[in-house]
């Protein structure tokens, strides 16, 4: 009886956690890209593929010459701006998942039907991104930096940006396409930000 | 909702006391309150200005509708209005007719209370589809979703109603009117969860309305938790909550159709194919999979380490 006292207060909680989440206007994703035309630019955009640039940068040989040449400040100085660098990479790849996160809902919203799995899976997605995003950022402040995981990372994104480019170079005309349609059926421009 | 809370108790006394014969004394009432010195406003009295205020309101947000010609762009809620206006006169006449401590008030009040209930749960699916209906595809996940959880939510009452040690009238009131506001309010808010989700730009009439709704069943799934624990000493709270919160969702509701609602445009035909998803689709999964999995790796890594 008390636990089923209590579990209605709970639930009240919950849902009224998940309103006022859910009523928060996502208004700084959408300053960020006003339009579909605007998303479908930026989709051709992988801020990832600079990753053998960021590895050279981090490459511990030049850390190892800067300590030994130079002083302590100096060393302490670059391991702080690598960290930098990480992280703005880190940064740069959540940015190319939101992209491919906005550009899959709008599909979604204006196809006919969707699948119940791949929502179910985009969803179960963002969570886990978000999640380890958290997580990767936490380890660098501690002053971790990824340098081994950093390789089978830049051949991995390469080789997905290539494939995912045939496929959104096609079909990104359609999706502008279709966004103009339900512009001008809406009559105040697309409602998928 | 619906009056019906309130006014079990709070009608009779309001009516034994008055002993008005008169069919439109509430009227009287609410003018006969409005000068009576603040001391004498105790809950009873409170209660029954809020039951009659919410009659008038009910009445002048009808006339809104009508005014506005929201009628089409609302026609379950409208239905719905309608229904709880006539109730709450039926209940008038019942109670005055048969008392309050009588079984057939009591069915009446409980009969009606049912049927507003379903009302009210067309009202809300129809606020869903007007947000969500533009959009086909999402809109077909949607309704299996929030139908989902509603029908979840009830099966769990209907388990616990049969387990809990008393199986009386009273109790089962109690779990299915709770069960139904509480899927009310789920519904609600997973459809919120949705528009947050897919980004999609709502009139803000419709989602107010949906908030009335909203905040109204919370306030009733608290009230009928805690008047299953602390039973008849909690009743006057219990009825007078229930008429005030509604009170607060009418004005909600008022304030939300002060102006003519667009009327909805439903289904373009289609603006991608289907195939067009079922292609991209996976694709998009894949890669928000990969740029998971460089996370991960990123974690994986490192963890040992510290």
């Amino acid at each position: 009886m008390s636990f089923s006292f209590f579990s209605y207060f709970a639930a009240i909680a919950l849902l009224l956690a998940l309103l006022v989440w859910a009523l928060r206007s996502p208004r700084r994703r959408a300053s960020q890209s006003k339009d579909e035309a605007a998303l479908l630019e930026q989709l051709g955009r992988r801020h990832a593929i600079y990753l053998p640039l960021i590895r050279q940068a981090l490459s511990p040989v030049d850390i190892a010459f800067i300590a030994s040449h130079g002083s302590a400040a100096l060393a302490q100085r670059i391991r702080k701006e690598r960290r930098r660098v990480v992280l703005a990479y880190l940064v740069a790849l959540r940015e190319d998942f939101n992209r491919l996160l906005r550009f899959a809902k709008l599909v979604a919203a204006l196809s006919p039907e969707v699948a119940t799995a791949q929502e179910a899976e985009r969803l179960w997605l963002s969570t886990q991104f978000a999640w380890r995003y958290q997580m990767v950022r936490a380890v660098i402040y501690a002053g971790l930096l990824p340098q081994r995981s950093l390789d089978a990372l830049s051949h991995m994104v390469s080789e997905l940006a290539v494939r995912m480019e045939t496929a959104i170079t096609e079909l990104g005309e359609h999706t502008a396409v279709a966004a103009k349609m339900a512009s001008s059926l809406d009559g105040r421009g697309a409602d998928v930000a | 909702m619906i009056g019906v809370t309130g006014k079990a108790r709070g009608l009779s006394c309001y009516l034994s006391v008055k002993k008005c014969s008169r069919f439109f004394d509430p009227l009287l009432g609410i003018c006969q309150r409005a000068i009576m010195p603040l001391k004498m406003l105790d809950l009873q009295t409170a209660q029954q200005l809020g039951w009659n205020v919410s009659i008038f309101l009910r009445a002048f947000l009808l006339c809104l509708i009508l005014f506005h010609r929201n009628i089409r762009s609302f026609p379950f809620f409208t239905i719905y209005l309608v229904a709880n206006l006539v109730t709450a006169v039926i209940l008038l006449l019942t109670y005055h007719a048969y008392g309050t401590n009588n079984w057939t008030a009591y069915f009446v009040a409980w009969g009606s209370q049912a049927v507003m209930l379903c009302l009210r749960a067309l009202a809300v699916a129809e606020l869903c589809r007007l947000l969500l209906g533009r959009y086909r595809g999402i809109w077909s996940l949607a309704w299996r979703v929030l139908l989902s959880c509603a029908v979840l939510i009830v099966a769990y009452a209907w388990i616990y109603a049969a387990i809990i040690p008393e199986h009386n009238l009273e109790s089962g009131v109690i779990v299915a009117g709770r069960a139904l506001e509480l899927s009310m309010a789920a519904a609600i808010v997973v459809l919120f969860v949705f528009l947050r989700h897919y980004e999609v730009a709502s009139d803000p009439s419709i989602r107010s309305l949906a908030l009335g709704f909203f905040l109204y069943s919370c306030v009733s799934v608290i009230n009928f938790t805690v008047l299953e624990k602390y039973s008849r000493r909690y009743e006057a709270v219990w009825s007078a909550t229930g008429v005030f919160s509604y009170l607060v969702c009418l004005f909600v509701w008022g304030w939300a159709l002060r102006k003519t609602v667009p009327r909805s445009i439903f289904g373009p035909s289609s603006l991608f194919a289907k195939n067009v998803y079922e292609r991209i689709s996976p694709e998009v999964n894949a890669r928000l999979r990969a740029l998971n999995e460089q996370l991960s790796h990123f974690w994986n890594v490192e963890a040992p380490r510290s």
